[in-house]
């Protein structure tokens, strides 16, 4: 028979006071409002597609988008120059930059030196439908606008190429973290099967340049088969991927041949795991030593399409040429595709640094939201566009320094909430005051929109959870359709 | 392997396996508990009161005990139905862990907390940081195999633990299995057929004799060292570049010859610790122990625009506590930067505190000297130069390369200096020469030029520059950027053989070695200019000067002023001078004219000589015994043949024996006196350390800390304002016996070398997070050994190799698959696949090239794919591969560029070493098979690998079974014969109708294409390669 039990309650009763004053009660809130969200947009949690083979067996949130494209902006684009428009910092130009703002704050080469404001040196004007602001550098980006999810509220805590470059890619300036796409890898696993699954490729423009390094495509601590695979502009695309001198493909074909016949004669003699592993990757080899060249080869691109890219010549390593071969590598079912390229320090020489990189980009970034909606693939495809920092309001010379305290970023297809222009900096574009969103929060809005939920992807290592987002970020809803 | 695999192993462990156990032991809490708890409980009720939930804490016995403020009593010892954790891990409504938090409890685990509370709560101390006494060697009767022996109390150990499982140990691998694995794991090389022999005879008579003096044969052999260093490196994040932004060449490889020579000695590791950490400290300290303290310089830097020292030396400063914490304490005091650590008592203070034993390490946070960030020390620093403090030591591989270059120059200057086949011009140049002394005895000529400015390359009309009778050229000021001085001098005594820049006056001074390096370099070039205006540029062999500044390109010093002149900080003895030696000797024709264009601020006075007599150095042309010689009435041997040597260097009437005598010179120049540079550590005054609020370096609200070991260790020694703590204390306490932690961290890495995996699997976390150890009491058995035996590593290893457990066979045990998946009870040895530096050591080695000729010495390049370092700035790369001489060293002394690591070295999982990496992943992928298949170095070792085995016999079975002997220390079996015969056939037809192929193949790299029949032997290196693939060779079984 049931009867009350006064102690048993009071028990319980300060178990739910003790659940209230848990760190997981107003996270486990949030969690449901934006799962909630996702639900009402109409994909289910739960399913992964077919064919996702990663760590994680199913998918926290709704599946939005199912790649992603990068593409890095290195050296650190001016947000003054694309999508930050600042009437009042141009009203400014040449004057003293108030201290106000800059009192106490970190700056790199502006050490030590008068700050006066530099207004920017383009004109803005607004497109699409939205009514996006955007530089007259940037005509083609501007017939997308629609497409644009721009973010001018993005902030970041490093303020030299390095080390930003470092927390853009893996959330911690600690060596050893895994980047993004290792960590999209690891949890989700790739769709292709004879290409790499995460993929990165490289172009330099006239100015600005400034160096960057393997460590922002690491795999980290996770397996290296989960690393970024560079793509080379000179010789292999990837590295060894082509044949011996002197030795033809009915040659290299019978080697691996041999080469499988001889693991699995030892494979028949030891219970060892790894020997089935190994000839599975021999195979996987010999065929990237086909896919590669192939999907290197625009032979089959018709001439309106390299035009639509501004490819003067296939395959030349300039940033449009790897715009399409991104899209080539999306076709194929990479899971992440992060292009730099690197041109965009402009501590001297703005004007003409900003003019030659806006050209280098500004087509070939539009063609390839154009290309791949309409092919059906813009809605699945998340791109991100941006630099690990941006720019000083303040002028250095003939450009502009490094800076964290606000700069623009934007995104477009994969699920996010395009025509829309989120957050805003301050009057003189020095600090984002409107609705600010870290690196972690960027990472932690991509993992959803791929389904996944960022606290709960993770790898132990030295004995601890490592995560994308360290201990830190959100996902901003609002960037989300 | 991670965490979430290794758990249901453990648990598989634990579950009750045999069913004789009587009664079931009592539980753990190392063992069965604190896994359970710090993986799920910790993170809200452990040692960060910053995070803890509730204020409960279930880490401290005393607190659990206790009624929370909500009046609930978490454990009561005894009475699981009373304690609120056993209740809420089991309340469906409101369980713990909450959901939020992503952490489920198994059933199992429920039971298990339920039974431990049951039982008791008894808590223990974590097993690292519980003090280290030596257990009781088991004395439990082990299930016998026959072929299984206890050699050691390592035996005793795992075979006490078999038993208890009911299993018996594997018997020992057949005799040349044995002998590859011992090989490979103690040198890193297989064994040769001979040794395999000789082994296999010997075991056949007596086993364990054969097998103890392989063990010392190898133990004894130089690559032991080489093959330790491999190890150690990746813990001491040795690399030859800095790391940071443009990623510069740093000067550091006689550390890494400290490490390989420390090992070859077997020098105890208290010494080898204390000499990293604070060689420099010790009463006058050798020149090794100063090299070994490059330990601690191996932090990542920078030299990026704009980066602010202070910052950045916060950033040195926190990865050297987490890099010196999993080196030596094998624990990850990373977070502590930030915050308490949420599951080991590791507080931030204890991460600043041991941070502080290193602020006396002088460093520069940006090593460059910016107007934005003034760094006057370095003034005059640019990308190219090297990062200070450093100091120039012997090394005996540059010093073994100077004398084979100092006996081949010998010999190319005994060529020069014998009799001509025909006298005639010899004596006509003598002739000359000596009319010429007559009107220039000290042998240099001074000829008058005439001298102008240009400004840009075209004539500055402002500036004047006046010509003395002595041939000086004065100009009012110093050359500004844009200007040159050029000097023409329309007629010259005769052939010149050497040009030579004298800069009277003083234009040096002393001043400051940072002034003198902010100035500019002298430039110097010289052009002939023909009566129709043609300009014809002037070559030079080499150049040196009486002094001077050196002058770098990315951190390698340039020799000698060929290229430019920087001169000294201080007054030197002699006159400034500076000799050109040109690569042809100079005669100007009719109408022809000398032109020679100076450049750089560092002088305003200059005057030019030239002589007919050159020379092998530059400062030797025109010198006194020649001129002696020439003015000998009856000249000496010696004399006649120094003249010889300076006619046939100066008027080279025999270009090729010039060539190569510069050749050899330029050889010998490269080994640089044998001595190299080499950063140290070098004390200075401390700077402050505070505890940095959420890590953050501009935040100064922090207390400052002083030197002190960690809170939560035994045995804590502390600064006081009186005295404070050095990094020779922090030395000598970590190697200290208070100190659990260093000996069981060490001995479980060790263990990981022969085993594959560590005693504790997390062999870079031994904190609650990581694992305890499958043989807790093995452990401190073999951690209390190494401490009490001298901390003797070849002690330690050579115990482990002599154990049965090791020689035992590495099939895995099918009956065991299920209980013991990963192997963990070590009922056999486990396979390894070799670490990336020894798939190529091993490659090469088969092959017959791998060069182990000498130990030691700079970092060589081999073959890498082009435009690999196309993103890399400040300097622009180019990378160059090593030519013969280094083109084959070993892995260990491969070039380390930490922003792109050789793709061979990255695809076969070594680290880039940004920071401490103590544990490789092993992977398997496609990048390796195509580095193997593909990858220019395996190509050419397959290729020579085939000439070796072709040359070997002089059948096809016969060679086949070289190849195997070689490659796999045994013979094919059928089936492998069959198959690779067959290959081989179609391979030569193949070949035989595409010999052009066949000769592509047979000139990948560096080493000659063989001689012999083209088709036959790329025949034959289809075969290799294929052989070299396989994933028996590149695994030590």
């Amino acid at each position: 028979m049931f009867s009350f039990d006064p102690s048993a309650h009071a028990r319980s009763v300060n178990r739910r006071t003790f659940l209230t004053q848990s760190a997981y009660g107003l996270g486990g809130i949030a969690f449901a409002l934006l799962q909630q969200k996702l639900a009402a947009a109409g994909a289910a949690p739960g399913k992964l597609p077919p064919g996702w083979n990663g760590a994680l067996r199913e998918a926290h949130f709704p599946v939005r988008a199912k790649r992603v494209i990068f593409l890095c902006m290195a050296g650190g684009p001016s947000q003054l120059e694309t999508f930050d428009w600042k009437p009042q910092l141009k009203a400014l130009d040449g004057q003293p930059f108030p201290e106000s703002f800059t009192k106490g704050q970190q700056l790199a080469q502006l050490q030590n030196t008068v700050l006066k404001a530099r207004g920017s040196f383009t004109n803005f004007a607004r497109h699409g439908h939205a009514g996006i602001e955007i530089s007259e550098l940037f005509p083609h980006l501007a017939t997308v606008a629609d497409d644009l999810c721009v973010v001018r509220s993005m902030q970041t805590e490093q303020i030299n190429h390095d080390t930003a470059h470092a927390f853009m890619n893996t959330g911690s300036i600690i060596k050893g973290r895994p980047s993004m796409g290792s960590w999209l890898l690891y949890g989700l696993g790739a769709e292709t099967q004879d290409l790499p699954g995460f993929i990165v490729l490289n172009s330099q423009g006239k100015y600005g340049l400034q160096p960057i390094s393997a460590r922002q495509w690491s795999s980290g601590v996770l397996p290296s088969r989960f690393q970024g695979i560079q793509f080379q502009s000179r010789g292999d695309a990837v590295h060894y991927v082509g044949n011996p001198d002197g030795v033809c493909q009915s040659t290299q074909r019978l080697v691996v041949e041999e080469i499988k016949r001889m693991n699995g004669l030892l494979a028949e003699e030891r219970a060892d795991p790894e020997i089935a592993t190994r000839i599975a990757q021999y195979e996987m080899a010999f065929k990237m030593q086909s896919s590669v060249p192939e999907l290197t080869d625009f032979k089959n691109e018709p001439q309106a399409m390299l035009d639509l890219y501004g490819i003067k010549e296939p395959g030349d390593g300039s940033y449009a040429s790897n715009c399409l071969l991104a899209r080539r590598l999306a076709e194929r079912g990479v899971r992440m595709i992060q292009l730099y390229h690197r041109a965009w320090d402009h501590h001297g020489d703005l004007e003409p640094g900003m003019k030659a990189g806006a050209k280098e980009v500004d087509q070939a970034t539009a063609a390839l939201i154009k290309d791949l909606k309409q092919r059906g693939m813009l809605d699945d495809t998340l791109i991100l566009w941006g630099g690990e920092f941006g720019r000083t309001p303040m002028g250095q010379g003939t450009g502009r320094d490094h800076h964290i305290l606000g700069f623009s970023v934007f995104m477009a297809g994969g699920g996010v909430k395009a025509g829309q222009v989120y957050g805003a900096t301050d009057e003189l574009g020095y600090k984002a005051v409107d609705r600010v969103v870290s690196v972690h929060d960027l990472h932690a809005t991509m993992l959803a929109l791929m389904g996944v939920d960022h606290r709960r992807l993770n790898t132990k290592f030295q004995g601890l959870d490592v995560r994308l987002t360290g201990i830190a970020g959100e996902v901003v809803k609002d960037l989300i359709a | 392997m991670t965490v979430s695999q290794r758990l249901p192993f453990i648990l598989a462990l634990l579950a009750p396996a045999a069913p004789l156990a009587a009664a079931e032991p009592k539980l753990s809490f190392n063992r069965d508990i604190r896994p359970i708890m710090s993986d799920t409980c910790f993170h809200c009720h452990g040692f960060d009161a910053k995070t803890r939930e509730a204020g409960l804490r279930l880490d401290l016995r005393e607190d659990a005990l206790k009624p929370t403020k909500n009046g609930v009593v978490p454990i009561v010892p005894g009475k699981p139905d009373e304690s609120e954790i056993i209740l809420r891990i089991t309340d469906a409504l409101d369980p713990m862990p909450p959901d939020e938090a992503h952490k489920t409890l198994t059933p199992k685990q429920k039971e298990l907390l339920r039974r431990w509370v049951a039982e008791g709560a008894v808590y223990e101390p974590h097993w690292a940081y519980a003090a280290l006494v030596r257990p009781a060697v088991p004395t439990v009767r082990p299930i016998r195999n026959p072929q299984s022996e206890i050699r050691n109390p390592i035996d005793a150990f795992v075979q006490a633990r078999l038993a208890e499982k009911q299993i018996a140990p594997s018997p020992v691998a057949a005799p040349a299995a044995l002998l590859r694995r011992l090989s490979l794991d103690l040198t890193g090389l297989p064994p040769t057929p001979a040794e395999v022999d000789a082994f296999v005879a010997a075991s056949a008579r007596d086993p364990e004799g054969a097998y103890r003096a392989e063990v010392d044969r190898l133990l004894a052999s130089p690559h032991h060292g080489e093959r330790l260093a491999v190890w150690w490196l990746d813990i001491a994040r040795f690399s030859d570049t800095v790391g940071f932004h443009g990623d510069q060449n740093q000067r550091i490889f006689p550390y890494r010859d400290y490490v390989i020579g420390a090992f070859n000695r077997n020098l105890p590791f208290d010494r080898f610790t204390v000499e990293q950490l604070a060689g420099d400290l010790l009463p006058a300290p050798t020149p090794a122990q100063r090299v070994a303290t490059g330990y601690n310089r191996l932090n990542m830097m920078t030299r990026e625009g704009g980066a602010q020292p202070q910052e950045y030396l916060a950033k040195y400063g926190a990865e050297r506590v987490r890099s010196v914490a999993a080196a030596w304490f094998g624990s990850t005091f990373g977070c502590a930067e930030c915050h308490d650590h949420k599951f080991d008592p590791i507080k931030a203070k204890d991460f600043y505190e041991l941070q502080s034993f290193f602020a006396d390490v002088k460093q520069w946070g940006v090593y460059s000297d910016y107007g934005y960030t003034k760094n006057p020390e370095l003034a005059g620093f640019n990308n190219d130069f090297p990062f200070p403090p450093e100091i120039e030591v012997d090394s005996p591989y540059l010093a073994a390369r100077r004398d084979r270059a100092e006996a081949a120059l010998r010999e190319q200057v005994a060529a020069l200096r014998r009799p001509p086949a025909d006298p005639a011009p010899f004596a006509a140049w003598t002739d000359s020469a000596r009319a010429r002394l007559a009107a220039a005895p000290a042998g240099w000529e001074f000829p008058a030029p005439t001298a102008a400015v240009l400004r840009a390359g075209k004539p500055a009309g402002n500036r004047t520059a006046s010509v003395a009778a002595d041939g000086t050229v004065a100009l009012g000021q110093n050359l500004g950027r844009q200007e040159t001085l050029r000097l023409a001098f329309s007629a010259l005594a005769g052939p010149v053989a050497a040009l030579r820049l004298e800069l009277p006056g003083d234009p040096v001074g002393d001043v400051p070695f940072e002034k003198a390096m902010a100035r500019g370099a002298v430039t110097f070039a010289a052009a002939v200019r023909g009566a129709d205006g043609k300009e014809r540029k002037l070559a030079f062999v080499f150049a040196d000067a009486t002094a001077k500044s050196p002058r770098y390109i990315n951190g390698v010093e340039l020799h000698g002023v060929t290229g430019g002149w920087k001169l000294p900080p201080l007054r030197p003895a002699e006159p400034l001078a500076a000799v050109w030696l040109l690569r042809e000797p100079l005669a100007l024709a009719a109408g022809e004219t000398l032109q020679v264009t100076l450049g750089g601020d560092a002088a305003k006075e200059f005057r030019l000589g030239v002589t007919a007599l050159g020379a092998g150095r530059p400062l030797e042309a025109s010198a006194a015994p020649v001129i002696a010689a020439l003015h000998a009435a009856a000249p000496t041997d010696a004399q006649r043949e120094l003249l010889l040597e300076t006619w046939r260097l100066s008027a080279a009437p025999e270009p090729a024996a010039v060539a190569a005598y510069h050749r050899v010179a330029a050889e010998l120049r490269d080994t640089r006196r044998g001595r190299a540079w080499t950063m140290v550590t070098e004390a200075t005054e401390p700077l402050p350390v505070r505890v940095l609020p959420r890590g953050n370096w501009q935040d100064e609200s922090g207390p400052l800390v002083l030197p002190a070991t960690p809170s939560f260790l035994p045995g804590r020694i502390e600064s006081t304002p009186e005295k404070r703590l050095t990094r020779l204390d922090l030395a000598r306490w970590l190697m200290s016996a208070e100190n659990p932690i260093t000996a069981r961290a060490v001995a479980n890495r060790l263990w990981a070398l022969f085993f594959g995996t560590g005693l504790s699997a997390v062999v870079d976390d031994l904190g609650s997070q990581g694992e305890l150890p499958s043989h807790p009491e093995l452990l401190d058995w073999l951690a209390v050994e190494f401490r009490e035996k001298g901390w003797d590593l070849r002690h330690v290893i050579r115990l482990i190799v002599t154990s049965h457990t090791y020689r035992q066979e590495s099939q895995l045990r099918p009956e065991l698959r299920e209980s013991d998946p990963a192997n963990r009870l070590l009922a056999s040895q486990n396979p390894r696949r070799l670490e990336a530096e020894f798939v190529r050591d091993n490659a090469l080695f088969i092959a017959g090239r791998l060069d182990l000729r000498d130990i030691g010495g700079p970092s060589a390049a081999p073959y890498q794919p082009d435009g690999y370092y196309a993103a890399l700035q400040f300097p622009d790369r180019t990378y160059v591969a090593s030519g013969a001489e280094a083109q084959w060293r070993r892995g260990v002394y491969m070039h380390w560029q930490r922003t792109f690591l050789h793709p061979m070295l990255a695809n076969f999982d070594a680290p880039a070493r940004d920071e401490c990496a103590a544990q490789r992943v092993v992977s398997n992928t496609p990048q390796q098979a195509l580095t193997l298949l593909n990858d220019p170095t395996f190509v050419e070792a397959a290729k020579l690998f085939a000439v070796r085995v072709h040359a070997a016999a002089a059948t096809d079975a016969a060679r086949l079974t070289e190849a195997f002997r070689l490659a796999l220390a045994r013979a094919p079996k059928p089936a492998e014969r069959t198959a690779l015969t067959a290959l081989l056939a179609a391979q030569r037809e193949h070949y035989r109708a595409n010999v052009a192929d066949a000769q592509k193949v047979l000139a990948v790299g560096l080493a000659p294409a063989p001689a012999g029949d083209p088709a036959e032997l790329a025949a034959w290196t289809s075969v290799a390669r294929v052989l070299l693939n396989t994933h028996e060779v590149i695994t030590r079984y």
